[in-house]
């Protein structure tokens, strides 16, 4: 196993920070920071999904016609990709308690390629909206589905997708930090994985969000 | 004293090791829930469709809070934070549905379902657009007419 890297004599693990009482109570407040961090994320999606509420529950037709014209397979195939990156994700926290550094890094390598996959997919998908037309307010010029409310379906599926796609790339830049540090220091051990258990909560919150965004986009 | 002892309990917690098995009940089940939303999501059910949708994707953001972020083993303070943030997505959320349903019909948006009023139809072609258009591409038009 390659927790081999752990030599006795030099411990690895966190500094203690003088103004903590001890190392548990150091990663308890790490981790409760990365909760009230996540709840602030979580209510800036709220915003989102406040518009999403309004605009169907005034344009029921034109949310039912819209959300049919998007490509439900790609949101299916993009959600098991998530769900799946966000199970590797899990699973790196489970090695780097177990000390086994080059485990985490796999996990975390497989976790950014489907990542990426996620983000080509969407891509796709954004380009074939550009292509017909199903754009935003006034840049909407989509003949198949002339409803009032229309375009304010597309205004918050580009801005829901756009904003979520954005912190797929902050968390995939997150994630590789952790990676990095898994290959090349490989100090992950029972005593010392703050910094992969907190980028893997960034992803789930990631994850969390579009388990969310996909029924609501793509099956009303 | 009483955070820190609560830190340690939430230490024990953390210490005591899952095996993987428990991820990859955890990931089958997400997996399992994602294809049954699709299949009642595509069968069109009229009234109870989204909510149907919403119920399965809260169960499955739960088990991905509880479990892929590990707040089955955290204490006090974490589920604190967690569980008033979705309170207040649910205040924001309910009070704004709560606003739209109660008022007077004619502040609804023309065309909406609460409005008694036709939408404006202003075409959809690229001089004009559904909200207007662009102006500087209306003006070139009118120009060259």
């Amino acid at each position: 196993m390659s927790s081999a890297h752990v030599t006795p004599g030099s411990v690895p693990g966190p500094k203690l920070a003088a103004h903590f009482a001890s190392l548990e109570v150091q990663k308890h407040a790490a981790r409760l920071g990365m909760w009230l961090f996540l709840a602030t994320e979580i209510l800036l999606f709220a915003g989102l999904f406040a518009c999403y509420a309004a605009y169907r529950f005034l344009f029921p037709e034109a949310w039912a016609a819209c959300s049919r014209e998007l490509d439900l397979t790609m949101g299916t195939v993009n959600t098991v990709v998530l769900i799946t990156s966000s199970f590797t994700a899990a699973m790196a926290v489970h090695y780097a308690k177990e000390g086994k550094n080059k485990m985490v890094g796999h996990m975390f390598v497989l976790t950014l390629l489907m990542a990426v996959a996620f983000l080509v997919i969407k891509y796709f998908e954004y380009k074939h909206k550009f292509h017909i037309g199903t754009l935003p307010g006034r840049y909407y010029f989509y003949e198949g589905i002339q409803l009032p409310g229309a375009p304010l379906f597309f205004t918050v599926y580009f801005a829901s997708t756009a904003l979520h796609g954005l912190h797929v790339l902050i968390g995939m830049t997150v994630l590789m930090f952790s990676t990095v540090r898994a290959y090349r220091v490989g100090d992950f051990s029972a005593n010392n994985y703050t910094m992969v258990e907190l980028g893997s909560m960034y992803w789930h919150l990631v994850d969390l969000v579009w388990i969310f965004l996909f029924p609501m986009l793509y099956l009303v | 004293m009483a955070i820190a002892n609560e830190s340690q309990q939430e230490e024990h917690n953390m210490q005591e090791h899952h095996g993987a098995g428990r991820y990859v009940v955890i990931w089958v089940v997400l997996l399992v829930l994602t294809l049954v939303t699709v299949f009642t999501g595509r069968m069109h059910l009229p009234d109870f469709g989204l909510l149907l949708a919403l119920v399965i994707a809260s169960v499955k953001g739960t088990l991905v809070a509880l479990y892929f972020m590990h707040l089955s083993e955290h204490r006090g303070a974490n589920r604190l934070v967690f569980g008033v943030s979705i309170a207040f997505v649910v205040l924001l959320i309910g009070f704004t549905l709560m606003d739209f349903g109660t008022r007077f019909r004619l502040a609804n948006p023309p065309g909406s379902q609460y409005s008694d009023l036709q939408a404006v139809d202003i075409g959809a072609n690229k001089a004009e657009g559904r909200q207007g258009g662009h102006l500087d591409e209306k003006q070139k038009q009118e120009k060259h007419e």
